[in-house]
């Protein structure tokens, strides 16, 4: 058992020893969840994102108070100021010089949109406020409503979600409008509710989405990379000729693989929980018996993957080239980090047969943060499948020793 | 000269076997096209989303179905009550739902689609405020039109991703040229045999950039070209600066690889630092999302990157962005300065004798 | 300590395709010998310990090890083994003491690490990873694992291949200490200086078969109570010394050196010299010397030992 538990030891001493596998093992899944939680978790939240706009009035013939063109640019300049202090503002606002010519200002404005510096253009026309009061007057619409013009970019998606914050921001400038002329009704407006379909937990958090998908994606690298990379390795340069001269038997050695093998993925798993929770408000509870067992399940799953792979791969490059070129594929077409709906037959095909989308549907839907599409005996068949057709190829194939 | 024709062969030859080279600077930007082609396309387009919608009582159903209708083009689907609208919606049948009895207007969504529901979000809410108003028989006094000033006509922001990935496959191909290659062949003894012919070393690390630069410059052009056929994307190519700055950026790149291969002493931890620092980069260049999305210290260290300048450039190259004459011709001197300072540099330290 | 023989091998076949590695091979390892497989590369030394040392299948043959006939070596044989590989590596990020912690756990029986490390005078390395080690100090390790569970028999592949002259001593004392602890030995080299400072028994093996064996004395005597002149040969046409070879029992060159073999020493001398005057050929580098086992493999096969 001693022979077993050491060999184990050694798996993980060496893998945390060196500096590459401990990036890529430990790292890099942590800078994976934070990028990403930072990013995407941070949508429609307030003070993080930020936008930089210009606002041009050209409606130069209002002066009175009631002014709709005025009232617009107080709108947007008000936004230009951070709800909070110290945060940035949703949107920092530049608008023209006293002395700017408009025509001028706006060209520019748009160069500055095409070379990215912009979001997007606010532009209130001349006749604005005429046109607003018209349309005030005789709000059953059969005048024509008062056009706010805003110039952006459609393949910029800086851009178009600028755009429809703008476009937000008026629908409420619009109501308090038509409330503040006495034309609409707060008390008759409609009651608004949303409602999280098939879930008694309501809206899921970011967050919690993400942190399943990462711990996947931990196991998975390890297994690709790591699995292959350490018995090839081991064996081209001999390192396992010198175990086999001694008693040691190949079955041993695998324990003791496997064994240190799965506290790697312990290791990560502990410690991504742990940002997750106390960096990223995480509330996913992972100790739940289903949840724990389709961890492990996953866990070997990938392991027998990678002894599938050196198996196939005669040398270590070739091992290790192998990983590389499945390894983007089977991660983003499995719904990890992106939703599979619209992919065509070709790609969703590469989906029904990768494990890990299995896995992944399995592990969130065990948590709470998505009920799966597959069916739930598939979750368990398709990777189960996976290890026995991976276990029979590698017992088959794989060589312990290099050839002389 | 003929001394360097026959380099240029040699390294050609050594090139073509090395499949896995091969394959990788071709193949990789293809896959990551292909992925992130369909992927992501889905993300935030509502053009042709489906719309659940559900009348819970015998209400007036024309106002809402005309708010519905012209807020743009969504597949509506009718349903009898508000739990097969649930359920469907659970399923993944329709993307969202809606469901009116006459006072209270039920927004449904699907907590999966938790990168999605942002832009549902936003068309539900603009229904939603158009519905309130026009039960009122009002109509929004002000409203927003979008002009589109930016250059390409393509609506689909993976115009804007796929220079990204040009860009991408151009910095791991230079970086991985040294490190990967130039150390390798040091393993394998070849650069000793180089070495002791009359050849100077600039020589021979000029016969690989040559040999790269056509791989690199071919490969960006069969990714571009899959793009357009497989996507339907529109581009505007100013081949000229499209040209240049491939060249210069493959051999700045190159001349950055040196700089990790000085560094490191062992090739696989040279290639490996080097594909660490090209995966850090690629999330951090904004390429996949916008760098506005990012928090404010994210915004500034992805200035610094030379991927983002890398991008920002194949962008205008590819008609998909603007940038000043002096920002493109600056950042393409950068790279080449950058290659003519560290190659002499690369020639004395690297392409030395293998020892042991 | 067993007096009978430690290992027997029969007609030990293995073959590679068409090439026979191994080729009907037999020989017997008393106890506490130092049993020396002499070859040039390619003759299946290696080939044969491998075999021998439970990592290659041998095609034909018997092996019988501790008393025990096998058809191929097992776990109860290399529990009383202890085998320094040719070519190994240890995992470079372990630590020189956890390596030999690692290997004692593959036996049911083993000494202390401690006790392992001060025998191959790597004490004082106990904490140093293995990549920070030098070629003579993994080496050392090498034996140190070898010697882990106080093997019966121990296997030495070309343990000096690559050492300097100062490390292949250290190995030389470490060998004939491991005799003097009653250890069997079977040793491989293509150094005939190794050979014959180590060797019990040698056996000379060339293209897989077994061309001679026995004592270094027995081996040389073989060659008749002859004695050795030599001198440097290089550039001289072979019909100028050819007549050599009637003052002598053999004359040969190859390329380099011209040896004659001689019963009678001073009637040869006399000869050659009177030759070298005549010819006046210098006889550079002239030496007078026993016959060894390069001459016995020389005159067995016409080719060097080393090339």
């Amino acid at each position: 058992m001693n022979d077993v538990l050491l060999l184990a030891k050694t798996h993980v001493v060496t893998a945390l020893r060196e500096r590459v596998t401990l990036f890529w093992f430990l790292i890099f899944p942590v800078f994976l969840l934070t990028i990403l939680t930072l990013i995407f978790g941070r949508l429609g939240e307030e003070g993080e994102i930020s936008f930089e706009i210009s606002l041009i009035n050209r409606d130069s013939s209002s002066a009175t108070a009631g002014d709709f063109s005025a009232m617009i640019a107080e709108v947007f300049t008000k936004m230009g100021s951070p709800h909070i202090e110290g945060q940035k503002p949703l949107f920092s606002v530049h608008v023209p010089q006293a002395d700017d010519d408009l025509d001028t200002f706006l060209e520019r404005e748009e160069h500055a949109l095409r070379r990215g510096h912009r979001a997007a253009i606010v532009v209130i026309p001349e006749g604005f406020h005429d046109a607003a009061l018209h349309a005030v007057m005789n709000p059953s619409g059969i005048a024509q409503p008062a056009t706010l013009r805003v110039y952006m970019s459609r393949n910029d998606v800086a851009s178009e979600m600028a755009t429809e914050i703008i476009t937000h921001v008026l629908a409420e400038v619009d109501r308090e409008i038509l409330v503040r002329t006495g034309h609409f009704d707060p008390g008759k407006a409609i009651a608004r509710e949303t409602v999280w379909a098939g879930q008694d937990t309501g809206e899921i958090r970011y967050v919690d989405f993400l942190l399943p998908g990462v711990v996947l994606m931990g196991f998975f690298t390890n297994g690709l990379f790591g699995v292959p990379g350490a018995i090839l390795f081991n064996r081209d340069r001999k390192v396992l000729r010198r175990y086999w001269v001694t008693p040691l038997s190949v079955s041993r050695y695998l324990a003791g693989f496997a064994l240190g093998h799965l506290s790697l993925c312990v290791l990560q798993l502990v410690l991504l929980l742990l940002l997750g929770r106390f960096a990223f408000g995480a509330t996913v509870e992972f100790a739940q018996l289903d949840a724990v067992l389709i961890l492990i399940l996953a866990a070997v799953t990938f392991m027998a993957f990678g002894f599938l792979i050196a198996s196939l791969a005669r040398t270590a490059n070739a091992g290790m080239a192998i990983a590389n070129i499945l390894n983007m594929p089977m991660m983003f077409l499995s719904g990890m980090f992106f939703p599979i709906s619209g992919l065509p037959t070709f790609l969703l095909a590469v989906v029904y047969v990768n494990p890990v989308s299995y896995l992944v549907e399995g592990l969130r839907a065990s948590l709470g943060v998505q009920s799966s599409t597959f069916p739930s005996i598939l979750l368990v068949i398709v990777p189960l499948g996976w290890i026995a057709a991976s276990v029979a190829v590698a017992a088959g194939k794989l060589k312990w020793d290099v050839a002389r | 000269m003929n001394a360097f024709r026959a380099l240029l062969t040699a390294e050609l030859r050594i090139l073509l076997r090395d499949r896995m080279t091969f394959f990788f600077t071709l193949l990789f930007p293809l896959i990551f096209i292909l992925i992130f082609g369909f992927l992501m396309g889905n993300i935030g387009n509502v053009d042709r989303a489906s719309l659940g919608v559900a009348f819970l009582a015998d209400v007036d159903r024309a106002l809402l179905e005309e708010t519905i209708a012209e807020a743009g083009a969504l597949e509506i689907v009718p349903f009898d009550s508000l739990e097969s609208l649930e359920g469907a919606v659970a399923k993944g049948s329709v993307d969202f739902g809606t469901a009116w009895d006459g006072e209270v207007l039920r927004l449904i969504y699907d907590p999966n689609r938790v990168q999605e529901n942002y832009a549902f979000q936003q068309v539900a809410d603009g229904i939603t405020n158009d519905f309130d108003l026009k039960r009122q028989g009002l109509s929004p006094p002000v409203h927003v039109e979008p002009i589109h000033v930016g250059l390409v006509a393509a609506t689909s922001w993976f115009n804007r991703v796929v220079p990204g990935i040009l860009a991408f496959s151009v910095l791991s191909a230079g970086l991985f040229a040294v490190s990967g290659h130039l150390t390798a062949m040091k393993e394998r003894r070849i650069l000793d045999r180089m070495i002791v012919t009359p050849m100077p070393p600039v020589g021979l690390l000029a016969a690989i950039a040559v040999v790269r630069l056509i791989l690199v410059y071919v490969s960006t052009l069969i990714t571009l070209a899959t793009s357009v056929l497989l996507f339907d994307l529109a581009f505007d190519v100013n081949w000229f600066h499209y040209t240049v700055f491939v060249g210069c950026a493959t051999l700045g790149t190159m001349g950055l690889g040196t700089i990790i291969a000085l560094v490191v002493r062992r090739p696989s931890s040279a290639g490996n630092l080097a594909n660490v620092l090209a995966m850090v980069m690629m999330f951090l260049a904004g390429i996949y999302f916008p760098v506005e999305l990012m928090p404010a210290f994210l915004r500034i260290l992805s200035k610094g990157l030379p991927l983002t300048h890398m991008a920002d450039a194949m962008r205008y190259a590819t008609g998909v962005m603007e940038m000043s004459g002096g920002q493109f011709w600056t950042t393409a001197l950068a790279f080449l300065g950058t290659a003519c300072v560290l190659f002499p540099i690369l020639a004395r330290y690297v392409v030395r004798p293998a020892r042991q | 300590m067993l007096a009978e023989a430690v290992l027997r091998v029969s007609n030990l076949v293995k073959h590679y395709g068409e090439v026979r590695a191994v080729d009907g091979i037999s020989f017997v390892v008393p106890a506490v010998t130092v049993f020396t497989l002499l070859g040039p590369n390619g003759a299946g030394k290696t080939t044969t310990l491998e075999i021998l040392e439970g990592i290659r299948e041998p095609d034909g043959g018997e092996i019988e090890a501790f008393g025990a006939r096998l058809r191929r070596v097992d776990r109860a044989a290399k529990e009383r083994m202890g085998v320094l590989l040719q070519e190994g590596n240890f995992e470079p990020y372990l630590k020189v003491k956890e390596i030999v912690a690692l290997f004692a756990s593959f036996f049911s029986h083993a000494l202390p690490v401690s006790e392992i490390l001060d025998r191959v005078a790597l004490s004082e390395k106990a904490n140093a990873m293995v990549k920070t080690l030098s070629g003579g100090q993994k080496q050392r390790l090498a034996v140190g694992v070898a010697l882990v569970n106080d093997p019966d028999l121990v296997f030495l592949d070309e343990p000096t291949t690559g050492l300097d002259p100062q490390a292949r001593r250290n190995m030389w004392s470490i060998v004939s200490d491991l005799k003097k602890q009653g250890k069997t030995l079977i040793l491989t080299t293509h150094y005939m200086e190794e050979a014959e400072a180590l060797a019990d028994r040698v056996c000379i093996m060339d293209h897989g078969r077994i061309i001679a064996e026995g004592t270094t004395r027995e081996l040389t005597e073989q060659l008749g109570q002859e004695t050795m002149i030599e001198f440097r040969g290089d550039g001289l046409a072979p019909e100028s010394w050819t007549e050599l070879q009637m003052c002598c029992e053999a004359a040969r060159s190859d390329g380099e050196t011209i040896t004659l073999e001689t019963v009678d020493l001073p009637r040869t001398m006399e000869s050659l010299f009177a030759w070298s005057r005549k010819q006046d050929i210098p006889l550079h580098q002239f030496a007078v010397r026993q016959p060894n086992l390069e001459d016995v493999f020389l005159a067995l096969t016409g080719r060097r030992l080393r090339e």
